[in-house]
C-alpha cells in the first residue's frame, strides 16, 4: 500500500492524469457516437440534426480529416475505441470489408423497402462475397457544367450542353477566343480525386472499363482511356486550358470556374449551392459528363456511405438510424430540403428541386453512374504518387499519351495484385 | 564504498530519462525492425514475410528517386546555407551597431515553424495571387506569371529559396560564434603584416572556424536529409512524383497506403543514412567538448 | 546580448559558445577598419538583406490585414486598400474555432516542456555529479534519437501508441516530441551542472545536505538560464513541429495550428482562402517571434550551446 501511494504521487502519474483531464473529451455513455469525414460532415449534420429533433436515443457527431478516417477506424477497431455508426468516402469499402471492419448487415437491410431504391451503385459497393455492409448515405456525383454567359458571347446555344468529346473540344475553342484571359476548358491537373472523379467518367462513358478488381482484370481497358487523355492533350497544346491548371492538386477545383473566365469544366453536384453562394451572377448551365459518342454519357457516384463498426456499442439503434436514414422523411426534408442530393433515385425529382432543373440533372446521374470496386484505392488512385495522375499528367502536359497509359496499366497491375 | 553508493544515486537520478528513452526510443527502434519484415498494414496483415520488404524497397524506383532527390535537394542547399551563413557571419560581427542589428533580423525566421514559413511562401509562389510573380513581372523580368511548382526543378528552385530565408540564420550565428572565439591578436598581427581584408579572411578567418564549419555543415545536411514539411506543403511530392523526399515516402507508405511494414523497411534504410552522419556529428561535437 | 554566455550558464566552459558580445576584445581592431566611406556602403548593405528577411513576413502581415476579395485578387496588390480582420475573423471561427487549436497546441506544448524538465534535469545532475559507472555510454543512449531520427520511428510509435491509448491524445504527441528534444535538454543540463563551481557543490555535501536538496537549493538556482533555454526550446519545437502531429492527432478537434493552418489552406469545396491563411500564419509565429524578441540571449546561447538541432 505504502508503495503504490508513493508511485501514486509519482510524476508518471501526474503527467498522466493531467493528460486525462486535457485529453479529448470522452463520450457521453447516454448517446449514440458518428463519425464523419470532414467534406461530409455539412450534410450528416442536417441528418444527424433532424434525427435528434425526433427520438429520444441522440447522435454526436465526431468530424475526422479526409485523409485520417482509414487509419483511424483501423486502429478504433483493434484498440476498442470505435464509434457506434461511420459515415465515410464510399470508396474505401472494399478494404474495409476485407480487413474485417464492418458488422454484416445483409439481414435487416434485405426486406426493407427503401433499400431497393437506393442508387445501385451503393448496393455494388457494399457487397461483399454477397454480404452487405453499408448503404448511401450522402451522395455526390460528377456532371459538366458550363458558362452560360461566355456561350451566348461566343455564338453558342447557351441551353446545349456539350454532348461529345468533340464538341467539347469545338466549344473550348470558340470560348477561348472571346478573349486572352478567358479560356475553354478547365481540370485540376495534379489532383487524383477530382480526375478520377470527373475525367474518368468521360472515359467510361466511351466504353472503358477503369479500375481492376483484383490482378487478373486488365486496368485501363479499351479505347476511351486514350480518347478522353488526347482531347485533354489537344486542348492544353491549343492553350485552351489556363497554365495553372498543371499544378492545381484540388485547391482551386472550384474556385477556378467561379471567377467567370472558364467555358466548360468537369465537377461536382455539390458546386450548385456553392455558385449560388459565391458567384450569384454566373449563369452556368449542367449536364452529364458526355463520351467519344453523341449520346455516351456517365458520373462518378461518390459521397459518403453509412456502416456500422465492429465493436459498435449500440448496435441496434444504429441500425434504426440506418433505416431511417432512407426514409422519405430523412431523404427529403433532412437532405433535399438542404439542397443535398438524396441517395435514393426515387426521390431524384423532388418537391424541393423542383425550382431548379439543375439539380434534377444531378440527382438523375447517380442513377447512370458507375463506382468502381476496388482494394487500394489510395495506391491506384487518390494519392499525389499514384499511376492514375502520373498518367494524365504525363499524357496531357508531356504529351506522350500511349507510354503513359502503358505505365499505368503495368503499374496498377502490379498494386491489383499486392 | 561511498563512490559506488553515490554511483548508484547518480544512476537513479538518470534512471527516468534512460526509462524514456528504452520505451519510446529503443523498444520502437527494435519494433521497427521487427516490422520491417512483415507485411503489417493498418487493414490487417502483420504476417512475417522474411526480406520481401527489402526486396521491393530495392525495386522500387519512387524510393530510389525520393532518395537521390533528397540527395540533390542537400547537395545543392548546403553549399549555399553554408556560404551564405559565412558571409553573414563575416558582416554580422563587423562593429557598426547595424551590423548587429542585421544578425537579429537574419537570425529571426529560425523561430517560426516550417509549416507556416512554408505557407507563407507557397503563397508568395503562387501563379494566381502570388507576389513574387508579379515583382518579376514589375521589374520587366518575365512576362507571365510563372507557374513554379509545374517543374520539378523550378519547385525544387523555390522551395530551397523559402529554407534559405528560413534557416540561414542558423549557421550564420554559429559561425558568428567561431569567428569571435579567434584571438583578436591574431588578426592585430596580420594587420600589421599589411594583409588586406579578404586576405585574412582566407588565411585566418577560415581555416580557423573550419571545425564549425564542418559542424554546421553536418548539421545542415542532415536537416536536409530529413526533409518534409516544405515539400509536404509546397510541392506535395509532384508534378509526377519528382519531388518526393525519403520522409516524405516512408510517410506516404505508412499512412497514406497503410503499408507499415513496408514503410518500416524504408525507414530503417533512411536510419542507416542518418546514423552514420549523425555519428560524425556526434565525434565532432566531443571532440569540441574537450578542449 | 550583453551578458555573455559564459556568465549566463554560469562560470563553466563555455563549449561552443565563446563570447558573442560586441564588447569582445576583437571590436578595436576591428572599428579600425572601418573607415567612414566604407561605413556608408556597409550600411546599404546591412538595408539591403534585412529588407530581403522581412520582406515575406511585412508581405504575409499585409495580406492578411486585407479584405478577403483583396486578398485572392488576381493579380495581386502588395498593400491593402483598406485594412480589415476579416480574415483573422474567419481563421477564428475556422471549423472547430481558433481557440481549441491554440489550446491544443499550448496543451501539447506545456506537456513537452513538463517531461523535458522532469527528464532531464535529474539526468543531467546524476551524469555530472555522481561517479556514475558507464557514464558515457549512458549519455549516449540518451542522445540516441540523434542517431535513430523520429521521423523513422514514426510507424512503430504509432503503433505502440494505439495499443497504450496514447494515439490522438495530448500527452502522446507530447511524448514524441521529448523524444525529439531530450537529447538537446539532456546535453545542456549536463554542460549546465558539470559547470557549477565544485567548492559550492562540495560545501552542500559535506554539510551533509541530502542529494535532492543540492539539487533543490544549489544546482538549479545556478542553471536558472539553462532552464530558461530548456524551456524556450521544447516549447518552440513543439509549437511548430509538423509531421507528429499531422500523423497522431487525427480528430479534427485535436489538431495543432501547423496542422489546422493546412486545413485552412487546402480550403473548402476547392477555393483556397488566402487571405485566411496569411492571417493564420501571422498568429502561429506571433509566439515565436515574441520569444525570440523577449529572450533572444537565452535562445541564442542555447543554440550555441546545443547545436545539436
Amino acid at each position: 500500500m505504502g508503495v503504490s501511494k508513493t508511485l501514486r504521487r509519482g510524476i508518471l502519474a501526474a503527467a498522466l492524469s493531467l493528460a486525462a483531464a486535457l485529453s479529448s473529451p470522452s463520450w457521453a455513455a447516454d448517446s449514440l457516437t458518428m463519425w464523419v469525414r470532414a467534406s461530409g460532415a455539412n450534410a450528416a449534420q442536417h441528418l444527424v440534426d433532424l434525427w435528434n429533433s425526433g427520438h429520444a436515443d441522440k447522435i454526436a457527431l465526431t468530424v475526422i480529416p479526409d485523409n485520417q478516417v482509414v487509419s483511424k477506424l483501423a486502429i478504433g477497431v483493434q484498440s476498442g475505441d470505435v464509434p457506434d455508426v461511420i459515415s465515410f468516402d464510399l470508396i474505401y469499402m472494399p478494404d474495409f470489408m476485407r480487413a474485417g471492419l464492418l458488422t454484416d448487415i445483409t439481414d435487416s437491410m434485405k426486406g426493407d423497402p427503401n433499400f431497393a431504391k437506393v442508387a445501385p451503385a451503393y448496393a455494388h459497393l457494399a457487397t461483399y462475397k454477397d454480404r452487405l455492409y453499408g448503404t448511401g448515405f450522402t451522395p455526390d456525383v460528377s456532371i459538366l457544367i458550363y458558362n452560360k454567359d461566355l456561350f451566348r458571347k461566343a455564338g453558342l446555344d447557351p441551353d446545349k450542353a456539350p454532348t461529345s468529346l468533340q464538341q467539347i473540344h469545338d466549344d473550348a475553342k470558340k470560348i477561348r477566343a472571346l478573349g486572352p484571359d478567358i479560356y475553354g476548358f478547365y481540370f485540376s491537373g495534379s489532383c487524383p480525386g477530382c480526375n478520377i472523379f470527373t475525367t474518368s467518367p468521360m472515359m467510361v462513358a466511351s466504353g472503358a472499363k477503369i479500375l481492376p478488381a483484383n490482378g487478373d482484370e486488365e486496368p485501363l481497358a479499351g479505347t476511351g482511356v486514350k480518347e478522353v487523355l488526347q482531347l485533354f492533350r489537344d486542348m492544353w497544346s491549343e492553350g485552351l486550358i489556363p497554365k495553372s491548371a498543371q499544378t492545381d492538386n484540388g485547391a482551386n477545383f472550384a474556385a477556378t470556374f467561379k471567377t467567370g473566365k472558364i467555358g466548360i469544366q468537369g465537377s461536382g453536384g455539390f458546386i450548385i449551392s456553392d455558385l449560388k453562394k459565391d458567384a450569384p451572377n454566373l449563369d452556368f448551365g449542367l449536364a452529364f459528363l458526355p463520351g467519344v459518342k453523341e449520346g455516351q454519357a456517365s458520373a462518378f457516384v461518390g459521397g459518403d456511405v453509412v456502416a456500422i463498426p465492429k465493436g459498435s456499442k449500440h448496435s441496434d439503434i444504429a441500425l434504426a438510424f440506418i433505416k431511417w436514414e432512407l426514409t422519405d422523411e430523412a431523404q427529403l426534408e433532412g437532405l433535399a430540403k438542404n439542397n443535398i442530393l438524396p441517395s435514393r433515385i426515387d426521390l431524384a425529382a423532388n418537391k424541393y428541386f423542383q425550382a431548379d432543373p439543375r439539380i434534377v440533372t444531378t440527382a438523375k446521374a447517380i442513377g447512370i453512374g458507375y463506382v468502381p470496386w476496388v482494394f487500394h484505392f489510395n495506391d491506384m488512385v487518390n494519392s499525389d504518387s499514384s499511376p492514375w495522375i502520373q498518367m494524365i499528367q504525363t499524357a496531357v502536359f508531356d504529351g506522350k499519351v500511349d507510354e503513359a497509359i502503358a505505365a499505368a496499366k503495368a503499374k496498377m497491375k502490379e498494386i491489383a495484385d499486392e | 564504498m561511498i563512490a559506488t553508493r553515490r554511483g548508484a544515486m547518480g544512476l537513479l537520478y538518470a534512471a527516468p530519462a534512460v526509462a524514456f528513452v528504452a520505451f519510446f526510443v529503443v523498444y520502437p527502434m527494435l519494433d521497427l525492425i521487427r516490422m520491417s519484415l512483415t507485411n503489417a498494414s493498418l487493414l490487417g496483415g502483420g504476417e512475417f514475410i522474411g526480406m520481401k520488404n527489402y526486396v521491393k524497397a530495392a525495386g522500387d524506383a519512387t524510393f530510389w528517386h525520393a532518395l537521390a532527390f533528397t540527395a540533390e535537394y542537400t547537395l545543392f542547399i548546403t553549399p549555399i546555407l553554408i556560404g551564405a551563413g559565412f558571409l553573414l557571419a563575416l558582416l554580422a560581427v563587423a562593429p557598426p551597431r547595424i551590423a548587429k542589428l542585421t544578425r537579429a533580423v537574419v537570425f529571426m525566421p529560425v523561430v517560426i515553424g516550417l509549416g507556416s514559413s512554408s505557407l507563407l511562401w507557397v503563397w508568395l509562389f503562387d501563379e494566381q495571387v502570388g507576389l513574387i510573380n508579379k515583382l518579376l513581372q514589375d521589374l520587366g523580368l518575365i512576362g507571365q506569371p510563372m507557374v513554379w511548382f509545374a517543374d520539378a526543378t523550378l519547385g525544387l528552385w523555390a522551395v530551397i529559396l523559402s529554407i534559405v530565408w528560413k534557416v540561414v540564420g542558423y549557421g550564420m550565428i554559429l559561425l558568428v560564434a567561431g569567428i569571435q572565439s579567434i584571438g583578436a591578436d591574431i588578426f592585430e598581427a596580420a594587420m600589421l603584416d599589411g594583409a588586406s581584408y579578404w586576405q585574412r579572411v582566407v588565411r585566418i578567418t577560415l581555416p580557423l572556424t573550419v571545425r564549425t564549419i564542418a559542424l554546421t555543415t553536418l548539421v545542415s545536411a542532415i536537416g536536409s536529409m530529413l526533409a518534409f514539411d516544405q515539400f509536404y506543403i509546397m510541392t506535395s511530392g509532384g508534378p509526377k512524383s519528382e519531388t518526393f523526399t525519403s520522409v516524405y515516402w516512408i510517410y506516404q507508405n505508412s499512412f497514406i497506403y497503410f503499408k507499415q511494414g513496408y514503410g518500416a523497411t524504408l525507414s530503417i534504410l533512411l536510419m542507416a543514412i542518418i546514423f552514420i552522419a549523425s555519428t560524425a556529428q556526434l565525434l565532432l561535437m566531443r571532440r569540441g567538448a574537450g578542449t | 546580448m550583453s551578458a555573455s554566455p559564459r556568465s549566463m550558464h554560469g562560470a563553466g566552459p563555455a563549449r561552443l559558445a565563446p563570447r558573442l558580445s560586441g564588447r569582445g576584445s576583437l571590436r578595436p581592431t576591428l572599428r579600425r577598419a572601418f573607415a567612414s566611406p566604407r561605413l556608408y556602403l556597409f550600411s546599404a548593405l546591412c538595408i539591403v538583406i534585412m529588407a530581403l528577411m522581412l520582406f515575406p513576413i511585412v508581405m504575409s502581415l499585409l495580406a492578411s490585414l486585407k479584405t478577403s476579395a483583396e486578398a485572392s485578387a488576381v493579380p495581386p496588390h502588395y498593400f491593402p486598400s483598406a485594412i480589415s480582420f476579416e480574415n483573422y475573423a474567419r481563421v477564428f471561427h475556422y471549423q472547430a474555432g481558433l481557440p481549441t487549436y491554440l489550446f491544443n497546441s499550448l496543451a501539447v506544448a506545456f506537456m513537452t516542456i513538463a517531461l523535458c524538465l522532469l527528464l532531464a534535469v535529474p539526468a543531467g545532475y546524476g551524469l555530472a555529479c555522481f561517479p556514475v559507472p558507464a557514464k558515457e555510454a549512458i549519455f549516449l543512449v540518451l542522445l540516441l534519437s540523434l542517431m535513430a531520427p523520429y521521423q523513422a520511428l514514426l510507424t512503430p510509435l504509432h503503433r505502440l501508441f494505439t495499443s497504450l491509448g496514447l494515439a490522438n491524445t495530448y500527452l502522446g504527441l507530447a511524448i514524441v516530441h521529448t523524444v525529439l528534444q531530450l537529447p538537446f535538454s539532456v546535453y545542456l543540463m549536463r554542460n549546465s551542472f558539470e559547470a557549477v563551481p565544485k567548492e559550492l557543490a562540495e560545501a552542500a555535501v559535506m554539510d551533509g545536505a541530502k542529494s535532492f536538496q543540492a539539487l533543490w537549493w544549489i544546482f538549479l538556482p545556478a542553471s536558472l538560464p539553462s532552464l530558461v533555454t530548456l524551456t524556450l526550446f521544447a516549447f518552440i519545437t513543439s509549437w511548430n513541429e509538423f509531421i507528429a502531429a499531422l500523423i497522431f492527432m487525427n480528430r479534427e478537434t485535436g489538431f495543432t495550428m501547423p496542422v489546422m493552418l493546412v486545413g485552412v489552406r487546402q480550403g473548402h469545396f476547392g477555393a483556397v482562402d488566402w487571405g485566411a491563411v496569411q492571417a493564420g500564419v501571422i498568429i502561429s509565429i506571433l509566439p515565436c517571434l515574441l520569444i525570440y524578441l523577449l529572450l533572444q540571449k537565452y535562445y541564442v546561447s542555447g543554440f550555441l550551446n546545443g547545436a545539436i538541432k
